[in-house]
């Protein structure tokens, strides 16, 4: 990170949730958790743009709520421009909640459907404080900024009156309308239509060149983080299994894990090759991992010391991070 | 031989609180036997209306207003409903895009695979248990867990599960409808690989619907892109997404990234699709076309052979590769 200090700071960070429990499991009195995310260190520096990809289940939308404080960790500590999050309250709070913003996956689900875009894009200028006057300004820097240009048109329209891609766009105005400086986007675009989708992508792309915010996206989706993000982390079952510049993690993965999930998303052209994937089956057991590398019982590489000993990220290249016991 | 499937000049109507949709506007398709055939396109462009008109379950306010649907030689439109229902039974069957809402939540899979075996394919009980293993096998999933409730499956398990008993009565015609859209990336690998399977081992046909390019590319030997009601291009996998002739086709392409190869910059088709209550004159895509001149916005394109198989309903069909140039450039699409 070449001396810069990080925006956002993550160590030994964990957070379990109970499950539900058998009566068995009730009579015992045992509690047993999902261990979401087990153990993460993790620093993003500023203006830089990540993309956190894993399965469904691999922890990464408890990351991404981790790292908003919309939940607690259950163990380990994060900090917010040195500040640690955890004892943050009262104006500091505050403070927090206007430079941090979440966008949501769905944005039918994400705003009131009975507001109009003004409203709706004024929301959190509201709760921050900010001074009426400026409300009118500051709406539309936002939207023009995700080129709902002539914003005119816009403002009095109501969802139902905007398609999907509009809809985004002013779901993405909305958290930047307080200006944040750190951006969390859960699978951004995965509702999206195919065209929309590229507009959107491309916006993502422009935000990063032009605001220098810091930005997370999480995503199941590897084609969406190598088109917006410069630095890939790759989850597993609550671990970080990869961490590298999305280039050399696309073009040379050095887990066995991220090796399946390049190969395992198809391409839009006929000659590619079908041929069969190293890793089979799905995620394994959350709530009892496998002891040592928790993809050995899907990794066809596995051997003695991945059941006993858990592989440690280790560095197979310059700023590029690998939890594999093959490399070392 | 004759195609397995054969839809000419098929006009689907919603009745809606606006007038009359027309959501399939005059649909010429033509399915052979054990093709796979990928029907892509944005939504809203008649793509699931076209899937459950094939399968004869229009929603109430649905109803097919011309045309014909011919499968094996029967004009299905022309059937009484009864007979319809009959024969749609037998031949062919459906995979949702959530297997949920094929699978029964409180049936053990082997029941709910016995009660189509049984009940309608006039299996014994034996029998059906021995052809549940059989369609269990052939779809990657082990025989033991037919004793399973679907719950107890993973996403992709269930969706296979969903194949099994879609496969159960030996259709002529599967007819899938965004199956892998809501699976993990691994998971739906296995699941397209199952689909894959069909078509080569079992020779069944299959009309696949996506909007993910992608998709079609690995699975697909034919490609149907549909816009606005329509079939705007139609040809060989293989022939249509390395040399598309439909600028419609061509914005998707460009708005498709490849995880591998060269960093690219995607152009999104701006616009939207018309709105099928009161769709434009002349072609439908000449709103949102790059390429479009006057001829565009006054008559409809009829579709022209390009190749061997290969069509496309655009004007400009036989200048497709320069097209193409101009189309793969970024500035094109602004």
């Amino acid at each position: 990170m070449g001396g810069v200090k990080p925006l956002v700071v993550a160590s030994a960070l964990h957070k379990a949730f109970p499950t539900s429990r058998t009566l068995r499991q009730i009579l015992r009195g045992q509690r047993p958790v999902v261990h979401a995310v087990d153990g993460v260190d993790l620093a993003l520096a500023p203006g830089q743009s990540v993309g956190l990809v894993g399965e469904s289940g691999s922890g990464k939308t408890t990351m991404g709520r981790l790292l908003l404080k919309l939940t607690e960790p259950t163990s380990g500590t994060i900090t917010f421009g040195g500040e640690r999050m955890a004892t943050l309250s009262g104006n500091r709070l505050r403070r927090f909640r206007q430079q941090a913003q979440l966008v949501f996956q769905n944005p039918f689900d994400a705003i009131n459907p009975r507001f109009n875009v003004r409203r709706t894009v004024a929301e959190p200028l509201v709760n921050t404080g900010v001074p009426r006057a400026e409300h009118a300004a500051r709406i539309e820097e936002a939207l023009r900024r995700v080129h709902l240009g002539d914003p005119a048109r816009w403002l009095d329209k109501v969802p139902r009156e905007l398609s999907g891609g509009q809809l985004q766009r002013v779901v993405l105005a909305r958290a930047l309308v307080v200006r944040p400086v750190f951006l969390v986007a859960d699978e951004p675009v995965s509702m999206l239509d195919v065209s929309v989708r590229a507009g959107i992508l491309n916006l993502m792309r422009e935000l990063r060149a032009e605001l220098g915010l810091t930005a997370l996206y999480i995503s199941h989706d590897l084609t969406l983080v190598r088109y917006v993000c410069e630095r890939t982390l790759v989850m597993y079952l609550g671990k970080i299994v990869e961490d590298g510049p999305t280039d050399a993690v696309v073009t040379e993965p050095g887990h066995p894990y991220t090796r399946a999930l390049i190969q395992a998303v198809p391409r839009p052209r006929t000659d590619q090759s079908r041929a069969e994937l190293p890793i089979s089956g799905g995620l394994g057991d959350p709530v009892n991992p496998p002891s040592g590398c928790r993809l050995r019982d899907r990794c066809p590489h596995a051997f003695a010391r991945c059941k006993e000993q858990e592989p440690p990220l280790r560095e197979i290249a310059p700023g590029h991070l690998a939890a594999c016991h093959l490399h070392g | 031989m004759t195609a397995l499937l054969d839809v000419s000049g098929l006009v689907v109507t919603y009745r809606t609180a606006r007038g009359v949709a027309r959501a399939v506007d005059g649909v010429d398709l033509v399915v052979p036997h054990g093709a796979m055939l990928g029907l892509v396109g944005e939504s809203g462009c008649g793509k699931t209306t076209l899937a459950r008109a094939l399968m004869g379950v229009l929603p109430g306010n649905a109803r097919i207003a011309a045309g014909r649907v011919v499968l094996d030689g029967t004009d299905l439109v022309a059937l009484s409903p009864t007979a319809r229902r009959d024969k749609l039974w037998r031949e062919v069957s459906f995979v949702p895009q959530s297997a949920m809402n094929s699978l029964d939540p409180v049936y053990r899979l082997r029941s709910q695979l016995r009660e189509v075996l049984v009940g309608r394919g006039g299996l014994s009980r034996a029998e059906a248990d021995v052809r549940a293993d059989t369609l269990f096998r052939a779809v990657g999933l082990n025989p033991d867990r037919l004793a399973d409730y679907p719950h107890q499956f993973s996403g992709g398990m269930r969706q296979r599960a969903a194949i099994a008993l879609a496969l159960a009565l030996s259709p002529k015609l599967v007819i899938a409808d965004e199956p892998v859209t809501a699976l993990d990336v691994i998971v739906q690998r296995q699941v397209l690989d199952t689909f894959r399977r069909l078509g080569e081992g079992m020779r069944v046909a299959t009309v696949f619907v996506t909007h993910d390019i992608s998709v079609v590319a690995y699975l697909c030997s034919l490609v149907a892109v549909m816009y606005a009601g329509r079939i705007v291009e139609y040809g060989p996998a293989d022939d249509v997404l390395a040399r598309p002739a439909h600028p419609y086709t061509m914005g998707l392409m460009n708005a498709f990234p490849d995880l591998v190869g060269p960093e690219q910059t995607l152009a999104p088709i701006q616009g939207s699709p018309p709105d099928l209550h009161d769709p434009p004159p002349g072609c439908r895509f000449a709103p949102r076309c790059p390429f479009a001149f006057d001829l565009c916005r006054e008559s409809d394109p009829a579709r022209t052979t390009i190749s061997e198989g290969h069509d496309a309903a655009c004007h400009l069909a036989l200048d497709a590769p320069a097209l193409r140039a101009r189309a793969a450039m970024a500035e094109t699409w602004i």
